[in-house]
């Protein structure tokens, strides 16, 4: 897969295989879709957050990863570039981060110094530190190059 | 049905002490959020300058945790929202 800026402000994805193809549908597959609650057990219950604020949370949420797969899976049936400019980073930028959040919640790379080589050796353990890895890059992309002032 | 005694004046002001300490805004480390967009969502949000931010965002990564802002409870929930709307960790508190 060829990343690059583009003369836009926004982010171009190239995908060149089947595989970057599957990398970029995974990134709904990654997401946890209980953020929202999880975020809400760290209120306390007066606030009643699970109530009120985690179900609109929830549905932010969603659409973030439903508009990532729907522009990606639009992109490989015309097999067109992806791009991301100022108007949908903050989707891509969510969705991505909800994957890694969830990775992140399964496995506990915790900071990418600090992995246990150990447990690389399970390798759906290391092909989900990979695709983290890759997600995270892509958020370094974002904000340098697309959500910059 | 028993009849409850009032507190004593000095445990009102106590009580009244108590609430009328502000609500905290607490950002929490996590490690997934990149720094830089931890930076930028303060910004965003509170309006801090890039140096107050990355300052804030500092004390988050080596103190696990920091107060971003305080005042008043309806605010403060506010801001939690705003700051879970970007997923970020964070929580309210009452201050010390």
């Amino acid at each position: 897969m060829t990343v690059g800026p583009t003369v836009a402000g926004g982010l171009k994805l190239v995908p060149e295989t089947e595989h970057d193809w599957m990398l970029l549908i995974g990134i709904a597959g990654d997401s946890d879709s209980d953020l929202a609650g999880r975020l809400a057990g760290l209120m306390d219950e007066d606030s009643m957050w699970d109530e009120i604020v985690a179900p609109e949370l929830a549905e932010e949420f969603s659409k973030q990863r439903i508009t990532v797969v729907k522009e990606v899976m639009r992109a490989k049936e015309e097999e067109d570039e992806i791009h991301i400019l100022k108007g949908s980073v903050d989707v891509w930028y969510g969705a991505l981060n909800q994957a890694r959040l969830a990775l992140e919640d399964k496995y506990r790379f915790g900071a990418r110094e600090d992995v246990d080589p150990k447990m690389l050796e399970d390798s759906s353990a290391r092909a989900a530190y990979f695709r983290n890895n890759f997600y995270s890059h892509i958020q370094g992309l974002l904000l340098q190059y697309v959500m910059g002032d | 049905m028993n009849a409850v005694d009032a507190p004593a004046p000095e445990t009102r002001a106590r009580i009244k002490k108590k609430s009328d300490k502000p609500w905290q805004v607490v950002v929490l480390d996590d490690p997934v959020n990149l720094m830089e967009y931890v930076s930028r969502v303060l910004t965003n949000i509170f309006g801090f300058s890039r140096e107050k931010a990355e300052e804030l965002m500092m004390a988050v990564h080596q103190k696990g945790r920091a107060v971003v802002w305080s005042g008043n409870r309806e605010k403060a929930e506010m801001y939690v929202n705003q700051l879970h709307s970007a997923q970020l960790h964070a929580t309210l508190d009452k201050a010390e």
